[in-house]
């Protein structure tokens, strides 16, 4: 399985530079934040617990940091009850609803938010054709 | 989005801020789909909410995309609203709630297009002055509809009487509509209903014996109408009489299945308030409003135990009517008893009793200092009213002891204090010192002539502060200058603050850009800071709201101001911007009080250049006009028309102060 990396850089506002992947869709994947470097299999469990793996509609997995991942209050719930979901297990959610860009701007959304109530006040911006989109993909993750 | 707290602030609520930023973003995201479908309904309702709050649907045709996904529609008051918009709201399947309240051209033929919409529960058609009888008609169709308000608009006892078909009907405001009693004894068939609203209609006594037939009836609103005796209604929660003359309510007792909750007798006229309030079962009323009403006494109040909020303002109570109010003790959180003939003796009364009191109004009254020492010993208070009363602010020691204590320190035993209005009160600035240590407090009224910058500058270190006002009071441009605002003030209302001057404002606002200055002067200001700094497109602006202002005098306003800049320069092809020099004036005042040479001219620009129309209206307007106007007012936008009527200004004068504005003609004119 071919790995992405993306270093972290917070005021970034296009982590994702790489927009030739789409093109490629399932079993890529890209990190977001967390500050990134080379892993092995063995290290990836150890680090399970700090990142989150979530899956967009065509199979495009983005590992963002488990802090980041919990400004959404669904995700929060799915990783943090104690039923023992999936999810709350391998670390990882699947979203067959949300597509790929759109999960790129959830994602810019929750590392931008984190900033924003750490009192660094910049503008989220959010491009007018995509609005109803994210905005249903906001609703559904409660953020 | 207002009242949906779970959306602002989050994603959801900046997505809809995003879409709806203006006319460009809508239309970008709407070209990408016809229907909304896959959003939720709450959504969708936010969205629409919003695109119609910030006036940015251009075209009723917009409604579409949301046809198959909105259930609430708000249009209250929209002007615009009219028979092409309900033509696409009628097609909404979804719709469960339309308001079309005030909407002023919605007609008859308008709400045609509401029959076929089956699953509509609730509309409101208030003050749609239109809306006859004919047009009811329409309504009747929807024969789910569970909520209709047809307030103020023309219908007549005939249409109401319509109404009756309306089977599901459980409220039904028919206010300020002169139906009959018959129009009413038709109505009776709608057994469902538990609101009605009868105000300023032509109900009588005889009338309101009908009332009887509804059982579930639990908010019965007859003020303003002719009714004095009103009969035992066992399902009345809330009942409102005012300005009604009331003999008696709830004669002949029956049996109970609600108790009366809330009484609304403003500015009844009570034939025997003793003998009213004895028929009345009151113990369970919590909220009392007989402003302005005929009562003097409060007698009736020992039988209210529950009471909670008790307006009794404007009524002429005494200091011996207070012992009633005490009574009420722990329950009362709001008590208003402004206009009255209360003093501070009576707040005495009611010091260690009404603990609980959270809303206080003691305006116009004639309270002293005294009373902020018993004001001080209700501690749940967060709103406190003392305007137009006689407090000073301090207090002698005793008479022999010249020493002053500030009585308004006292009020630091407030710790919810929000909200505290001392307008027309005796208050200097000396005794406002203590204020500062209230740093909960939010909202403050001053209205004085006492006070000076001094004051002003106490406040600062009130850090919670949002609202203040400081009004007549002898504040000087240098004090308002130096004045450093709370951090959360947004809203500064400086009225009758008469020392200061215009451009004080303009200099405070670039200071503390989000701080909202009212002031009799700043009205203007406000219009300056809009535009950006380029001196030229200042002075347009400033001086055509002045040219507004003046219309209505009947002066001369030149129709040739209608072309615009660009316009007109386009047409002198010869023409070219003069040098960009520095402005020999630097405001539009000095540019108005240039000095008048009378015999001086300005060179004309070549008539045959305009566009042709208006060249003949042109032609006729110059040839009494030219010697006053120059075609120069076409270039300012309505500055020559101020200048022109007022004073004759030299040519290089004027030409020196709008450099960008004046194009050169060549010197063969």
């Amino acid at each position: 399985m071919m790995r992405v990396m993306v270093p972290l850089t917070h005021h970034r506002t296009d982590p994702i530079g790489l927009r030739p992947l789409y093109e490629s869709p399932g079993g890529r994947r890209v990190h977001i934040g967390g500050g990134v470097e080379e892993m092995e299999t063995g290290e990836e469990n150890t680090r399970k617990e700090e990142t989150v793996k979530l899956i967009s509609a065509e199979g495009f997995e983005f590992v963002i940091d488990k802090k980041a991942a919990m400004v959404s209050q669904t995700i929060r719930n799915m990783l943090t009850s104690p039923g023992g979901f999936a999810e709350t297990q391998h670390g990882q959610v699947t979203f067959p609803e949300i597509s790929t860009p759109i999960l790129e701007k959830i994602c810019q959304y929750f590392y931008w938010s984190l900033e924003y109530s750490s009192g660094k006040e910049t503008e989220f911006h959010i491009e007018p054709e995509m609005t109803l989109e994210l905005m249903m993909a906001a609703n559904y993750l409660h953020t | 989005m207002d009242g949906d707290p779970e959306l602002v602030g989050g994603l959801v609520g900046r997505c809809i801020d995003a879409a709806t930023a203006s006319v460009e973003s809508v239309e970008r995201w709407r070209r990408q789909r016809r229907t909304l479908d896959r959003l939720p309904s709450y959504l969708a309702d936010a969205l629409l909410r919003r695109i119609i709050q910030r006036r940015i649907l251009l075209y009723p045709s917009w409604l579409e995309i949301f046809q198959n996904s909105a259930e609430e529609i708000d249009l209250k008051g929209e002007s615009s609203v009219d028979v092409e918009w309900l033509a696409y709201l009628g097609a909404f399947r979804h719709l469960r709630c339309l308001n079309l309240a005030n909407c002023r051209a919605v007609n008859n033929s308008a709400i045609w297009y509401l029959s076929g919409m089956n699953n509509l529960k609730e509309l409101d058609l208030s003050r749609c002055s239109k809306i006859t009888d004919a047009g009811i008609k329409h309504v009747l169709a929807i024969q789910n509809l569970e909520k209709l308000h047809v307030s103020e608009t023309g219908l007549t006892s005939n249409g109401v009487a319509l109404l009756s078909s309306l089977q599901n009907l459980n409220l039904l405001d028919l206010g300020g509509i002169p139906i009959t009693d018959e129009a009413l004894c038709s109505l009776q068939v709608l057994t469902n209903l538990e609101y009605l609203d009868l105000w300023g209609s032509k109900i009588s006594n005889r009338g309101v014996a009908v009332l009887e037939m509804f059982p579930k009836l639990s908010f019965l609103n007859i003020a303003w109408t002719e009714v004095t005796k009103l009969p035992y209604l066992p399902s009345i929660t809330c009942l409102n009489m005012s300005n009604c003359t009331i003999c008696s309510i709830f004669y002949g007792k029956g049996s109970t299945s609600a108790p009366l909750l809330k009484l609304f007798g403003l500015g009844a006229t009570f034939v025997d308030a003793d003998e009213v309030f004895s028929i009345i079962d009151t113990s369970h009323v919590t909220y009392l409003d007989v402003s302005s009403s005929s009562i003097c006494n409060l007698d009736f109040l020992v039988k209210m135990d529950m009471i909670k909020h008790l307006d009794v303002s404007f009524c002429g109570i005494t200091d011996d009517s207070v012992e009633y109010i005490a009574k009420a003790g722990k329950g009362l959180k709001f008590l208003n008893a402004s206009n009255s003939k209360l003093t501070s003796r009576g707040i005495c009364v009611l010091a260690g009793n009404v603990i609980n009191l959270e809303t206080l109004y003691l305006s116009s009254t004639s309270v002293d200092d005294v009373a902020i020492s018993y004001i001080a010993l209700m501690p749940s208070l967060r709103i406190v009213d003392l305007s137009q009363t006689k407090i000073k602010g301090f207090t002698y020691e005793s008479r022999d002891n010249l020493e002053k204590t500030f009585s308004l320190s006292l009020l630091q035993n407030l710790s919810h204090l929000e909200s505290l209005n001392l307008e027309d009160t005796l208050v200097e600035d000396e005794a406002l010192l203590p204020l500062v240590f209230l740093k909960q407090l939010r909202c403050l009224y001053l209205k004085s002539d006492l006070l000076s910058d001094v004051s002003l500058h106490i406040l600062s270190p009130l850090s919670s502060l949002t609202n203040l006002g400081f009004r007549n009071a002898v504040l000087s441009n240098s004090g308002l200058l130096l004045f450093v605002p709370p951090k959360a003030l947004h809203t500064l209302d400086l009225r009758g603050c008469w020392l200061l001057t215009e451009n004080v404002f303009s200099s405070f606002c670039k200071l503390h850009p989000r701080i909202e200055l009212r002031h009799e002067l700043a009205g203007m200001v406000a219009i300056d800071e809009n535009v950006s700094a380029g001196s030229t497109s200042l002075h347009r602006t400033y001086l055509t709201s002045e040219v507004r202002s003046e219309g209505s005098d009947g002066c001369f306003v030149d129709e040739r101001i209608k072309y615009s800049m660009e316009e007109l320069l386009g047409e002198d092809e010869q023409s070219y911007f003069s040098p960009m020099k520095e402005s020999k004036y630097s405001s539009t005042e000095e540019l108005l009080e240039v000095q008048p040479s009378p015999g001086t001219t300005l060179p004309l620009y070549d008539l045959s250049k305009l566009p042709k129309g208006a060249e003949e209206e042109r032609h006729s307007r110059d040839l009494a006009q030219r010697h006053r106007v120059r075609p120069l007012s076409r270039l300012m936008n309505g500055v020559a028309h101020q200048v022109s009527d007022s004073i004759c200004m030299d040519g290089a004068d004027l030409a020196a102060g709008l450099p960008i504005l004046l194009p050169r003609r060549p010197q063969a004119q």
